[in-house]
Parts: structure tokens; sequence; C-alpha cells
């Protein structure tokens, strides 16, 4: 037993040292997530997108015009950039970027809206940048909104209605927007740990491919089956040490985040880490498998990139699993990073209780037990030797 | 006396050429057998049945008394120096020293005798990638050597390397056998088989057992051959 001990513990710290020699691996781990965090808070600094560039084409020149382009400039989203006298000055500062929405109010505008005939201004999205386009269009919804009910308040004043019985009327149904969980529709708090935590698991998966690949392709492998130490607690090892350099490479990105940066934590700390700690545990599994099942180091690579890059697209947090063709919302959920993401964003924000939450902790942990089984097969029956000079 | 290596039909392949194709041999206690061939013949692929790492098509081979398909309890008491550069490369010569004998469950005690006996102290905080042929060959065996191993499995131990360091390691290996050690060392020049007790000549998958003088003398006369007709034994190889 104490053999065992002392085989294991230097097992370990061999994996530590072999981390820390490679002095590339252990500057990508130890910086990647956590410059990519700061990258992003600076990048997601504004929170919200406000003052989009706007410019109106007022082709009625009235004094009711004049108050809607009024209206538009003091508008917290919109930033009212130019005034332009034709459809294709409007045009060309839209195709040249330095505008992103346009506003055309027709002529008569003023006329028919106090006539209470209807009338239709067009709003121009540049839509080849969908954030800022979503963006625009809510906010020229908001300006539309108000307008529309301004329009029918004076036209039933002018039919004779009392001020107030008419702002009644208008008020019958009273449409409240409640963003909950993030009522600001912050960005930043939406995307920015979501994204580091993406190179994180990404540095990791890379890392975890090499457990097996990365012995096995070298001639020291050689020497390991000399000395007649088993696989199982060999790669059990180095896994367990990845396990905690993965997990400790995540915690200044947490702290960095909810305690610096502020952002929203529902769950609390403790769940959030041991939820990070099974996420890790379930990518060390997933490499190892890939590893266990790659020809050498670099086709151990080529699999954990094939993995790791698309996941965070496919895990459904940025674009809607619902959204995604029918076989395919099957198939993402066998990632870990699916249910990871979709468990995060959860936890970040709603801390929906155990009872919800622990069926995302039991498939990490199913996950990580069928990968390190098919990797366990894979070893024991695969032939995993060394190159060795032949004479 | 028992042999402490036992191999018996001995057959291996690599795809569809035959390796080793039913060789026969034993090594005696405190005896230093020599493989010798030439680049291709087969030497490595012998070591590494011996050493446990390769498993083999068929036949026996015991090794202390463990057949070395179903029992590992002989890499207990097995050093091993490959050919190719098999230490850790990024780790210093003092941590794949203390990683090795922490793997053998070897004494950390034995570092210091075992480092003194190859001339290493001045080396060990160099990484082992560093290190030049004969140093590397040098620390290789150190780390083969941890565990006091009963058997030694040693594929070109001194080639191409300086000669300090060649002396080095003879000494090293020479007390080892005089302690009751066995070795089996596989070489590619003949020059060497003066510090083996047997060689046996691999060649198109058989071993023949000479004794080194008759090594040598088969060297002689084939060269000699070679050079009165111009050619060689390609054609047998082809």
């Amino acid at each position: 037993m104490k053999t065992m001990l002392r085989r294991y513990l230097a097992i370990m710290r061999h994996e530590v040292l072999t981390l820390w020699h490679d002095t590339g691996l252990r500057h990508i781990m130890l910086w990647a997530s956590l410059l990519g965090l700061c990258l992003f808070l600076l990048v997601y600094r504004a929170q919200t997108i406000t003052a989009i560039p706007t410019a109106v084409l007022d082709l009625d020149h009235s004094s009711t015009s004049r108050q809607l382009v009024e209206q538009i400039a003091n508008t917290e989203n919109l930033d009212l950039a130019a005034s332009v006298n034709s459809f294709d000055d409007l045009k060309s500062l839209i195709n040249a970027g330095r505008v992103i929405a346009g506003v055309v109010i027709p002529e008569n505008y003023g006329r028919d809206l106090s006539l209470g005939h209807q009338t239709r201004i067009l709003a121009i999205i540049d839509a080849s940048n969908m954030i800022y386009a979503t963006n625009a269009s809510s906010a020229f919804l908001t300006i539309s909104r108000t307008i529309s009910a301004q329009a029918g308040i004076s036209t039933l004043v002018a039919s004779g209605v009392q001020f107030n019985d008419a702002q009644d009327a208008y008020q019958t149904v009273d449409f409240q927007e409640e963003p909950w969980f993030n009522p600001a529709l912050n960005y930043a708090y939406f995307l920015v740990l979501a994204l580091a935590l993406n190179m994180w698991q990404q540095c990791c998966t890379l890392a975890a491919c090499m457990t097996v690949a990365g012995e096995t392709g070298r001639n020291s492998w050689l020497q390991i089956r000399a000395t007649g130490i088993s696989r199982w607690s060999f790669f059990s090892g180095k896994a367990l040490v990845q396990l905690a350099a993965f997990f400790l490479m995540a915690l200044p990105v947490f702290l960095l985040n909810f305690l610096v940066s502020k952002s929203p934590l529902q769950c609390g700390f403790p769940v959030m880490l041991l939820f990070t700690l099974t996420f890790a545990l379930a990518l060390q599994a997933l490499g190892t498998m890939m590893s266990s099942l790659a020809r050498n180091p670099v086709d151990a690579s080529r699999l954990g990139m094939i993995i790791a890059l698309p996941s965070f697209v496919l895990s459904g947090y940025t674009w809607p699993i619902e959204a995604m063709p029918h076989w395919l919302q099957s198939v993402v959920w066998v990632l870990p990073q699916t249910w990871f993401f979709q468990g995060f964003n959860y936890l970040a924000f709603k801390n929906p209780g155990w009872g919800f939450i622990s069926r995302y902790f039991l498939a990490l942990l199913i996950i990580a037990g069928i990968c390190y089984g098919v990797a366990a097969i894979a070893v024991s029956q695969g032939n995993h030797g060394a190159r060795g000079a032949e004479s | 006396m028992e042999a402490v290596i036992k191999v018996s039909r001995l057959i291996q392949a690599k795809g569809r050429r035959l390796v080793l194709n039913g060789i026969d041999f034993q090594v005696m206690p405190g005896e230093c057998f020599g493989v010798f061939g030439t680049r291709g013949a087969g030497k490595t692929s012998l070591l590494h049945i011996l050493a446990g790492i390769d498993g083999f098509r068929s036949g026996e081979v015991t090794v202390l008394g463990c057949n070395v398909r179903n029992n590992e309890g002989f890499k207990a008491s097995l050093g091993l120096v490959t050919q190719a550069r098999s230490l850790f490369l990024d780790l210093t010569a003092h941590e794949n020293l203390d990683f090795f004998a922490a793997l053998k469950n070897a004494p950390r005690s034995r570092i210091d005798p075992v480092s003194r006996s190859l001339a290493l102290e001045e080396y060990l905080d160099a990484p082992a990638g560093s290190l030049d042929a004969g140093l590397f060959q040098r620390l290789s065996l150190a780390c083969a050597l941890l565990n006091a191993p009963r058997v030694l499995i040693a594929d070109e131990l001194i080639k191409d390397i300086d000669l300090n360091s060649r002396q080095i390691l003879l000494n090293a290996l020479g007390n080892f056998l005089s302690g009751g050690g066995s070795c089996v060392w596989g070489f590619s020049d003949i020059g060497s088989c003066h510090h083996m007790n047997r060689v046996g000549w691999l060649e198109e998958g058989l071993l023949n057992a000479l004794s080194p003088e008759q090594a040598a003398h088969e060297w002689e006369h084939r060269l000699l051959q070679v050079e009165t007709t111009g050619s060689g034994r390609d054609e047998d190889h082809a």
C-alpha cells in the first residue's frame, strides 16, 4: 500500500513537473483564460449598445417632423449623426458604414398626422451587423409605440374626446416589458465569462488530449512499461493532476469576474465551483478518451480541436438549441460543454435549485464515466507502444 | 544453477516479416550475453520482449522464473537501457532519478551512490534532454541500476559515445556483473563483443550462440569475403 502510494505520488509529481517544464503550455494554462476574460471585459465594457449612429432624411420639413427628429435624437440607443437631403445621400452613408440606421420622414407627414391619416415612416437598418441591427430595431419599436400613441390620442382629442379619456383609452392594454435575471440586458453579464470559460475549456480539452498519446508517443513509455507499473495507476495519477490544474486555472477567472467585475452569481460560489469541478472532470475524461483512441500526439491534438473549437457554439449558449435542426438538438447533449454552459447560465442568473441542476451534475458525471471507460478499454487493448529505433 | 532468462521457440513478426523465427537461448546468473546483429536484424525487438514491453507471436520467454506473457513480477528486478533516448527529456537528471526510484520502489538513498558510480554528480541539475550522448547513457544506466536489478537489458550501451563515458559505463557494468547480475546487451559494433561472455549472432530471424572470439572471427571472415568478392549477402536479404 505504501509502495503504491509512493508510486502514485511520484506520478503526480512527475505530471506537475511535466506541465511546469512545458513553458508554452504553462503560460497558456495560467494566462490564456485570464487574459481572455480581461480582453472580453474591455470589449464589452459598454455593457449595452447605445448611441447607434443614425441619419435622418426629413422630406416634410414641418414642425411635427422636426419634433420627431428631436425625439429620435433624444433616444438613448440612437445617436443622430447626420441629417441628409436625399435618399441617395442616406444610402451612401449606410454603405460607407458611417451610420447604421436611417429614418425617412415622408412628405406631408405633419399634415397627414393632424388629419388622422395613416402615414408611413421608413426605418432603414444596416443588418450586416446583427447586434447593431437588433438594438436599432428595438429602439425604433419604442419610438414607433410612443408616436402611435401620441397620434391616436391627438385624433381622439380632435374628435371631441377629453384628453384624459383619450389617454386612458390608449392605456387600456399596457404591455409592460420586464426583463428578469438580466434587467439591463447587459451583454457583459451574458457573454464575458462564458467566452473566457470557452477559452478555458478549449485549453483543458487540448491538454487532456495528451494524457495517453503524450506518454505513449514518447520513448520514455518504454521505461514506464519496463517498470511494471499498471497503466491504470499511471494514467489516473496524471489525470488527477490535470483535473486539479484545470480547476485551479478557472479559479482566478471566477474571482475576477464575480468579485471584481461584480457579475451576477445567483447560486453562490460553492455550487458554481463544484459544478466547474464536475465539468473539469468530464473534460479530462473526454480528452483522455480521445487521447487513448488517437494513434499519436498529433492525431490527439486534431481530435481535441475538432471537439473543443465548435463545442461552445453547439452548446446553445449563444444560439438556442431549440432553434437548431432536430437531429442536432439530440447530438449536442452528448458533449459535456453543452451541459456545462447551459447549467452555468442557470446557476449564474437563476439559481434554479438542486432538484433542477442535479441532472446537469449527473449528466457530466455519466459522460466522465463513459469516457474513462472507453479510454480504459482502448488503453488496455490498444497497441500503445512507443516508437523505438529498431536494430 | 538455474538460468535467469530462458527463451524457447520465440517467434515475432512485424507485419508479414518474421523478425524472430523460433530462437532459443538461456542467460545464466552473472553472465553478460550479447545480442549482435546489423541494423534491422531484430535486436531491439528481442530486447523489448525480454523487458516485457512488447508481446510476441509464439514461444516461451521466462525471466527470473516469470513467464513474461502473464507475470510481470520480474520487472521489480529489471533494469533497462534503451537505444532510443527513453528518459524524460524535460526533467532534470535528478528528477529522472527520483522519479525512477519511486516507480521502481527503490530507496531514495540509492540515488547518491548510483550517481557517484556513474560520475553524474555535476550534472544532476541539467535537463536530461540537454546531456550529450555519453552523459545521457550514463544517466540511463544509473536509472536502470537504481533498484539493484538482477537482470539488465541494455541496447547499444556504448555506441557512438565519448571514451570517458564508455569507460565509466563499462566499469559500472563490470561491478553489476561481478555482483551476480546478468545482462543482455544488444550491440552492432563487433568491437564490443570482448566485454561479453557469449554472443548471440542474430541474423534472418535466427540466433546462433558463439563465444566472443568466434563472433569476432566470423565478422572478420565476412568482411574478408565482401572485400574479395566485392559483394556481400545482399541477395540473402532481398
